[in-house]
């Protein structure tokens, strides 16, 4: 077994020394690295700037870390994990990702400095990385914003949904603004990817992106048609936009009352009363084929006039009498009836107020009764009377 | 005819078939007082309620003061003073309230109300009862409320019935005396009563009245002609002499009838005669040498006049 | 004879005033009255006032808590007041009228009436009134005073609504106490005893009161078949039976003062669950409606009382006047 592994291992060695060779450049040792070398710095200002000590091939072992060349007035701190650290120890063929924090005096004058990092292990040889930090004007935020999908369709009742990314392609965090301008009357609100919470501005740290839902509502009363709403997000000067578009088709809505909006009414018993109803169309669309129908109580009979309304434009109002005609036997006081008109896919009701009056009929047979018997005292004061 | 205040014709009452009152004829004329007459159930109370229209008539027709009872009732009763068999008043009212409701239906003004009945209740002498309570009143005081009730109502006409049963006698005098008073005022009075002897005082005429019908109707005297004989009765009572004998000479005397047992010597003898034969009986029976110990003016008494006539009338049956 | 065609002059309202005024001044001041309406005060003042403290303590809003007064039955009590006042009204009316015509026998006072101006229409009638008058006035009387008790320890007016159904009230309870007096009186007239006519005055009442319901019961019980066949045999029973019960005065009475006093009766009837599908629960009747709804019973109780003082006329009529 043990000479096997070493066979193995001879053979694994050469196979790898021999490609080694053979590609003539496989790197072995520590690397201390960067992906920006040389950076730009601002004054007063706080950077960071990642690095990566890589081991290649080499046994772990702790490689102390050391910064020379700092310009006076700079504060430059090696941190690991957030904090500083003096040494790191990457594992064979692993890294230890590492930050610089560079701390520039507000004071500093323009200009380049070198700063060198050097990387020292106890037997392996020392790396070092030159960092050349320049010291410039300000460079401007960077915001880039897009949307999957743009264009939405949807009715007026609809919700317009748009999933936007909003990138911060500068060099620090940024806190974003978020703004929408739309029609007339077009409400936006943001919510983060996915949450619920209405927004208003959002951070984003330095060269990440962030997905924000826009919602848009249209006014209900809105005509078909395209409209655009321009998204904006602004930080620190700079702003991206980006346009989407509601695409909204007419929707008919329909809406059941009365002329004075009164919703009741009195009924005799047995005898049909008409109330007119007012069918409406609020909607953007024409509605098709109304159907109109009415729950009553029992024994009662409704019929409406007209029974159907073939198509109802938008904005458009009609009359439509409701005739209700209680049971025979109704009983005097309040019951309610349910009215409803039903469209396609459109529907509107109205509970009317009914209150029963019984006929005054029994009250004049009632004073009839008593009109028969004061002819009966009549009758007897004129056969036995005046004695 | 005008004199006449009530006039009944025929007047006849039935309770099914029997006539309680039988086809009467009566006349009462003004100022004058008409005795009713009769035993008890003979129908005078129903006559009365006729001739007031509370009661129906089944036949026959009668006239009070000129009005039909049947067809103006309350012209009537207006005129007519009605005191009821045992008149009753409201016990809780006093006298005064009595007859100011009294007033009140009679629709006497409230002015004149007041006078009226003090008036009505001193004529009948019960002025210092005014506001007693009727309850507190004995049964003669009840009647002369009931004839001041009359007098406040200034009745033409007083009909009253059994005005004095259940009195005693003072107070069945001081009433004939009041319905007397009521005469002197020009009233017309129809009293019944079934007490004859209190009644024949002051009745200017009577009828007497049997099962429903009128037997008998004219003043005592012409009742007594009628029942008893025509004539003029004297008693005659004397000593020593046959008085019967004596007096049978007497021009006018048609019949000397003992009355009474006759003694010895002596005797009470009836004398009917065709006049007032008084002073010549005396004449005779002292020129006779008889001694008249009594020589009185026989009053045709009602109650013989009644009792004879009965007897008669269940004689003839 | 023509004793139907005789006609006789003058008004039979002659002489009503006098007799209605007298009779009202008599009842008025007379002990028994005294007596009826210390009856009424108690047995009046007992359910008021447990109603009143009961309704004192109601939180909930009720438009109608005046009307509660009346128709609240206190706990501790157990008698309403409409219900106390359905069995005071007929003894007050009994007391009023049951010996209204005999004791004018038995004092003998009516022939020397009659014998004044006036017919016995005017007598009977004004005896009548008066006695109604006086109900009335007792009613009134009453009503105020709950009316006030109502406003003192309530705090609050009763509204316009409230009150004329009050006064609507007040009109069925006098009619109803018409019915009793119109029994007591003709009472009176057939019998000369008083006391005999007082017992049959307050046996009749009796008999309406405990005797009937029952009665009424067991004739529909005689009605009803095994088994019903239908729900038009099961709703004829019913009503059979409550035309049966109707014919008491109380029951009428007690309808009547229900529908009016408590606004949310909306029959009073036998009502099937499908009358009342759809209806709003609760909803109290525009007044109208409610008199609508309580005309039949109001309308029987004036009739029958019409009725009744006309066979009470007839027999007086007949009668004869001499004692």
């Amino acid at each position: 077994m043990r000479c096997l592994t070493a066979v193995l291992a001879v053979l694994f060695a050469t196979l790898v020394a021999g490609t080694g060779f053979a590609q003539g450049d496989t790197p072995k040792g520590l690397f201390l690295t960067t992906d920006y070398p040389s950076q730009t710095v601002r004054a007063g200002e706080v950077t960071t700037i990642r690095l990566k000590l890589t081991n290649a091939g080499l046994p772990p072992e702790p490689v102390a870390l050391a910064l020379k060349d700092v310009p006076a007035g700079w504060k430059i701190d090696i941190l690991g994990g957030g904090q500083p650290v003096a040494a790191a120890m990457p594992g064979v063929n692993q890294d230890v990702g590492l930050q610089l924090r560079v701390e520039v005096p507000k004071d500093a004058k323009p200009g380049s400095s070198k700063v060198l990092i050097s990387a020292k292990g106890p037997i392996a040889q020392s790396v070092e990385l030159p960092l050349t930090l320049t010291v410039g004007t300000e460079t401007p935020a960077k915001l880039s914003i897009k949307s999957r999908l743009p264009s939405l369709r949807g009715t007026p009742r609809s919700a317009f949904e748009y999933t936007i990314t909003v990138g911060n392609d500068s060099g620090k965090d940024l806190t974003v603004a978020l703004s929408a301008q739309g029609p007339a009357n077009f409400q936006t609100t943001f919510t983060e990817g996915f949450g619920s919470n209405e927004i208003s501005s959002i951070p984003i740290e330095a060269g990440q992106t962030k997905d924000i839902k826009v919602k848009v509502t249209p006014p209900r009363d809105v005509k078909a048609g395209d409209y655009p709403v321009l998204v904006k997000v602004a930080s620190e000067g700079a702003t991206a936009e980006l346009r989407v578009t509601l695409q909204v088709s007419g929707q008919g809505r329909l809406a059941l009352s009365t002329r004075d909006g009164r919703l009741s009414g009195e009924a005799e018993v047995g005898k049909s009363s008409t109330y007119t109803l007012v069918l409406a169309n609020d909607g953007t669309a024409p509605i098709e084929e109304v159907e109109m129908s009415g729950t009553v109580p029992t024994n009662w009979k409704v019929e409406f006039n007209p029974k159907t309304i073939p198509s109802l434009a938008p904005n458009e109002k009609k009359d439509v009498a409701v005739v209700v005609t209680p049971a025979d036997k109704a009983i005097a006081g309040d019951y309610v009836a349910s009215f409803r008109a039903n469209g396609r896919g459109e529907s509107a009701s109205a509970d009317f107020r009914i209150t029963v009056t019984t006929s005054t009929l029994w009250g004049i047979v009632g004073v009839g009764i008593i009109a028969v018997a004061l002819l009966v005292l009549l009758g007897a004061v004129a056969r036995f009377g005046r004695r | 005819m005008a004199d006449n205040v009530i006039e009944a014709r025929g007047l006849l009452k039935l309770y099914g078939s029997q006539r309680a009152v039988d086809a009467i004829d009566l006349e009462i004329h003004r100022g004058e007082i008409f005795g009713l007459l009769g035993p008890n159930g003979a129908g005078k109370t129903t006559a009365i309620l006729m001739m007031l229209g509370l009661t129906e008539i089944s036949g026959g027709s009668v006239e009070v003061l000129g009005f039909n009872p049947v067809r103006e009732p309350l012209e009537v009763k207006r005129r007519v003073g009605y005191l009821p068999d045992s008149v009753g008043f409201y016990d809780h009212l006093t006298a005064r309230e009595n007859l100011a409701y009294t007033a009140r239906l009679l629709d006497i003004p409230r002015s004149q109300a007041g006078r009226r009945i003090m008036e009505a209740l001193e004529s009948v002498k019960l002025a210092d009862v005014v506001d007693k309570r009727v309850a507190t009143f004995s049964r003669g005081m009840r009647q002369r409320l009931g004839i001041a009730e009359i007098v406040m109502k200034q009745a033409e006409v007083a009909i009253l019935d059994e005005p004095t049963s259940g009195l005693d006698p003072h107070a069945t005098f001081e009433l004939l005396e009041m319905i007397r008073g009521l005469k002197r005022t020009g009233v017309a009075v129809l009293l019944s009563s079934h007490l004859l002897d209190r009644v024949q005082s002051v009745c200017d005429r009577v009828a007497l009245f049997n099962k429903g019908k009128i037997a008998l109707m004219g003043t005592v005297v012409q009742l007594a002609n009628q029942v008893l004989g025509a004539g003029h009765p004297i008693l005659v009572e004397a000593q020593g002499i046959d008085v019967a004998a004596a007096l049978r000479g007497v021009e006018g005397v048609q019949s000397v009838v003992p009355e009474g047992p006759q003694e010895s010597g002596g005797g009470a003898w009836r004398v009917m005669a065709d006049r007032d034969v008084r002073a010549a009986a005396a004449q005779r029976i002292v020129s006779a040498g008889g001694s008249l110990t009594r020589l009185a003016d026989l009053q045709p008494s009602l109650e013989e006049v009644y009792t004879r006539y009965f007897q008669e009338a269940r004689h003839a049956a | 004879m023509p004793r139907s065609a005789v006609r006789r002059a003058g008004s039979p309202f002659t002489g009503l005033r006098p007799v209605f005024m007298k009779e009202l001044s008599d009842h008025l001041s007379s002990v028994r009255m005294l007596v009826l309406t210390l009856f009424v005060i108690v047995f009046g003042a007992l359910p008021v006032g447990f109603a009143l403290n009961d309704l004192r303590n109601v939180v909930v809003s009720d438009p109608y808590l005046f009307l509660r007064i009346f128709t609240v039955t206190p706990e501790r009590v157990g008698l309403s007041f409409i219900e106390a006042l359905n069995f005071i009204i007929p003894l007050m009316a009994i007391g009023l009228g049951f010996d209204s015509i005999n004791s004018e026998f038995n004092r003998r006072t009516l022939s020397r009436v009659l014998s004044q101006p006036l017919y016995r229409d005017a007598l009977l009638l004004g005896k009548f009134l008066g006695g109604l008058a006086t109900l009335a006035v007792a009613l009134v009387a009453l009503w105020l005073i709950v009316l006030g008790a109502g406003l003192l320890l309530l705090g609050l007016p009763p509204r316009g609504v409230e009150v004329a159904r009050g006064i609507g009230f007040l009109v069925v309870a006098i009619a109803y106490g018409g019915v009793w007096l119109a029994v007591a009186m003709l009472f009176s007239v057939i019998f000369r005893s008083t006391a005999t006519s007082a017992l049959c005055s307050l046996g009749l009442w009796l008999f309406f009161l405990i005797l009937w319901p029952m009665i009424a019961s067991v004739i529909t019980v005689g009605f009803t078949p095994s088994q019903f066949t239908s729900i038009d045999q099961m709703v004829a029973v019913a009503e059979l039976g409550q035309a049966l019960e109707r014919l008491s005065p109380n029951i009428l009475f007690r309808e009547a003062v229900v529908g009016l006093l408590n606004p949310e009766t909306r029959s009073l009837g036998f009502m099937l669950p499908m009358q009342m599908r759809g209806a709003i629960p609760g909803a109290p009747l525009p007044l109208d409606q409610s008199l609508i709804l309580i005309w039949p019973p109001l309308t029987g109780l004036i009739a029958g009382m019409i009725v009744l003082f006309t066979v009470a006329y007839i027999v007086f009529q007949r009668e004869e006047v001499r004692a």
